[in-house]
């Protein structure tokens, strides 16, 4: 008897442990765990409506989201996990999608789950392989590296017919990830302070946006230009001009940055990456920003720009509608495109994909299915791009509101790089530590120096180039331009 | 024959094993095994798994994802010619020089709050608060703190300071560092307070009475007392602060993302391993780290010792050696007269 006690004490003992080792895991696990019920049971129901109708078996394979119709294998049945930047409308606005979602496919059941700081960490949950059926494709992964990760949409050129932007997470020739959304780049403004600063013809060149910053500043009580230095990511969103918005060549980021010489020196017509920088950098020199930059609060410039405390941000046209709804004043807040102007007299603006969504090629077939459906239902018919104020991803749908200054002004798309190069620029990148687009402390370094004088701008550009030049000579980029 | 010694032989051995079950022989090794099967498991999971991954990839060349490829000691190398990775640990001064000053604070209140005072438990509660906040919360809460005419500005204007006059907390590259280091300390502070205060209350009382007899001020019974009694706790808490101060990241990561001058070896780690992909050169780097924390750590403990006698004896240096003299001249006596 004093055994049994004994045994059945110890059992309890380990049975506790075992069970304190299952708490660590958090809320995910809670998500996870509970996932598996329910697609045991989805599994079950499917069989037998396989048995039924057969209609779930026979679609699944191989097949491209250009050949699916909305509504059609209605009593398809999944539970799809979602991972997600946007943090800030988990609760509200996918919820709602769900559910309108839902009406169509009423047996598909969708957790979505917001993730801060995506980008770093989605690298890491990707490793796992079960880390749920949708997310948004990091933008650092190595494009050979998609089909090992997500599931092929379909052959670039078909679905290049229907939907924008879908070059950018493309491999072979297939499409790996449809964006959610597009923007373009340019500077988001307060039309009244421009007005109360007496600034009449829209700036078109560094120079004259900054005098029109100066003008803010004399004149307002306003910021002439909030850096948002302290978040981090709004410094490394500067590299986003660069393309597009300073040279007007969509070859310029991927094909022929990789092979250029000094591409960061400054160009006597002022366009090219210099003259972006030149604009951060004499912006600060000059006293044009924040007081102190280090305590800037991002959560807080939104209502202030739209009180007309700041004059003008240098954001992606997403950030718009955030700034509009921030405040009472929605249609004091404008968008113009980068004040640079090519030797053509023609000003350009980049544009491209927002986050792309992607599918896990390990998901199951159901999985895979009922992703596309959604995901397909999400780019045509949920409206995301205009409640984001971003780029229609659908061709032939009509552009948001906010992108009447842009009128005129060519929008350019990146090109991809060419094939046998996919991952040259990304090497480049990472390996030189220029870290376009990814690392935000070699734009964060242009403003401290500017703010301390520590360094010209001409000696940070060369020092970009020097890198720039080590990373080619490492993966023997062949000089061309 | 054969089969009946054999079925003995069973018999015997079944005995035994019987016997040795009735005994309860098996309940010690299953109860150890069973009780340190999940904290071994889990130590194993999350400690050495990691750390010896850790080691093997500081020897490739690669990303997260992706094709890695072995390029021996060159990640090492690179370590070590890059002058961003070694003059980061120059910040690592600030912090230790804030651990100084935190400890000494920490013995200050410490001894105070030892004693019979006013509010006692209040004090020690509020200042052992701060170390229960997580440490991106801490750093939050002083960028707030340190805003431009916020909570600091307004707390120095009252005391008669003109805001004008006063400095950027975060943009001035020259005091910047020692404001991080003002976080760190406020942290800590309470919580290396609450280990001297449980140091101190177990000093005999009687010390203090003999003390108060003799004439003791309250200076002469800390010095002589309650600061030889606490010794190993002091010496603890010395090297830890230092380890802790080699690795400081929180605050700087936090507050200023390792801008204006701020960023410590860990956020240059950090940055090099996701920013800019390259995970191999920043295992490397956590290698190179802990090698120096090692270093710096035996460094320390071979000072104390020789300061401090270690600080867990109560016998000085001098003490023990006259008596060890003492014992080699006995034995010597006595081998002398066996001869």
């Amino acid at each position: 008897m004093i055994k049994w006690k004994q045994i059945s004490s110890l059992v309890l003992a380990t049975g506790m442990a075992l069970s304190m080792a299952g708490c660590g895991g958090s809320t995910s696990e809670t998500t996870a765990s509970a996932s598996p019920e329910t697609s045991t049971e989805t599994k079950t129901e499917t069989k037998e409506e396989a048995v039924a109708t057969e209609t779930s078996e026979a679609v699944p394979k191989g097949v491209t989201i250009d050949q699916l119709t909305l509504g059609d294998n209605a009593d398809l049945t999944a539970t799809l996990k979602i991972l997600t930047h946007r943090t800030d409308i988990v609760d509200t606005v996918f919820q709602d999608y769900v559910k309108q979602f839902n009406e169509i496919y009423p047996n598909i059941t969708i957790q979505y789950e917001g993730t801060t700081d995506y980008a770093e960490n989605i690298l890491l949950r990707l490793t796992t392989n079960d880390w749920g059926q949708i997310c948004m494709v990091p933008s650092n992964l190595d494009k050979d590296e998609l089909p090992n990760y997500f599931e092929s949409f379909g052959d670039l050129s078909t679905i290049s017919e229907q939907y924008m932007f879908v070059n950018n997470r493309e491999y072979e020739n297939k499409v790996y990830g449809i964006p959610s959304t597009g923007n373009a780049q340019g500077i988001v403004y307060n039309k009244k302070v421009f007005e109360q600063a007496g600034i009449t013809e829209m700036p078109k060149t560094p120079d004259e946006f900054l005098d029109a910053l100066q003008k803010i500043k004399d004149n307002t009580d306003a910021v002439p230009m909030y850096s948002n230095f302290s978040a981090g990511w709004t410094m490394g969103a500067w590299d986003a001009y660069i393309g597009g918005s300073a040279t007007g060549d969509a070859d310029f980021m991927n094909v022929k940055l990789p092979h250029m010489k000094d591409p960061f020196s400054k160009r006597d017509d002022m366009t090219g990456p210099y003259s972006v920088y030149y604009v951060l950098y004499e912006a600060t020199a000059r006293g044009l920003i924040e007081d102190d930059p280090t305590t800037s609060d991002w959560e807080g410039c939104k209502g202030m720009i739209n009180n007309g405390e700041i004059g003008t941000m240098v954001l992606g046209s997403w950030a718009v509608t955030q700034m509009q709804e921030a405040g009472p004043n929605p249609d004091d807040i404008g968008y113009m495109p980068f004040p640079i102007t090519q030797p053509d007299g023609k000003q350009y603006a980049s544009a491209g994909p927002d986050y792309c969504y992607g599918i896990n090629v390990h998901a199951t077939d159901e999985e895979k299915l009922a992703s596309m459906y959604y995901i397909k239902w999400l780019t045509e018919e949920s409206g995301f791009s205009y409640d984001q104020g971003g780029i229609p991803i659908q061709k032939g749908d009509e552009y948001p509101a906010i992108y009447d200054a842009f009128d005129g002004i060519d929008l350019i798309v990146d090109n991809p790089s060419p094939v046998g190069e996919e991952t040259l620029f990304t090497d480049i990148n990472n390996e030189s530590e220029v870290g376009l687009n990814t690392d935000n402390t070699p734009d964060s370094a242009i403003l401290e120096a500017a703010l301390t004088g520590s360094k010209t701008l001409d000696e940070i550009m060369a020092e970009w180039n020097e890198k720039w030049a080590k990373g080619q000579e490492k993966y023997n980029a062949e000089i061309k331009y | 024959m054969n089969a009946k010694t054999e079925s003995i032989v069973a018999t015997k051995s079944e005995g035994k094993f019987s016997k040795w079950i009735k005994r309860g022989g098996w309940q010690k090794p299953l109860v150890i095994v069973t009780f340190l099967f999940i904290p071994l498991l889990l130590l194993f999971t999350f400690t050495y798994l990691p750390f010896f991954k850790m080691i093997q990839f500081s020897f490739f060349d690669m990303k997260y994802l992706g094709a890695r490829e072995f390029v021996g000691l060159e990640n090492y190398q690179e370590v070590f010619t890059r002058d961003d990775c070694f003059k980061a640990l120059y910040l690592s001064l600030y912090y230790m020089a804030g651990s100084f000053v935190q400890l000494a604070l920490a013995l200050y209140f410490a001894t105070l709050l030892s004693f019979k005072t006013k509010g006692n438990a209040f004090f020690k509660g509020t200042m052992f608060f701060p170390s229960l906040i997580c440490g991106i919360a801490v750093g939050y809460i002083f960028k707030f703190f340190y805003t431009r005419g916020f909570v600091l500005d307004t707390l120095l204007s009252w005391i008669g300071f003109n805001p004008e006059n006063l400095p950027y907390w975060l943009k001035d590259t020259r005091i910047n560092n020692m404001s991080l280091v003002a976080t760190s300390l406020w942290r800590y502070m309470g919580q290396n307070m609450v280990l001297f205060i449980g140091a101190i209350m177990s000093v005999d009382q009687e010390m203090y009475e003999a003390a108060d007899l003799d004439g003791a001020n309250k200076w002469q019974r800390f010095k002589y007392i309650i600061l030889p009694s606490i010794k190993t706790i002091v010496v603890l808490n010395l090297i830890l602060s230092i380890s802790g101060s080699l690795s400081a990241f929180e605050p700087p990561f936090v507050i200023t993302k390792g801008t204006m001058g701020t960023g410590t070896y860990f956020v240059i780690m950090h940055k090099i391993a996701h920013e800019n992909q390259k995970v191999g050169l920043a295992s490397a780097m956590a290698v190179v780290l802990l090698v120096i924390i090692v270093l710096v750590t035996i460094f320390q403990k071979v000072t104390m010792n020789y300061l401090f006698n270690d600080g867990d004896e109560d016998e000085s240096r001098a003490a023990k050696k006259k008596r060890k003299q003492a014992e080699k001249q006995k034995k010597l006596a006595s081998k002398g007269m066996g001869a």
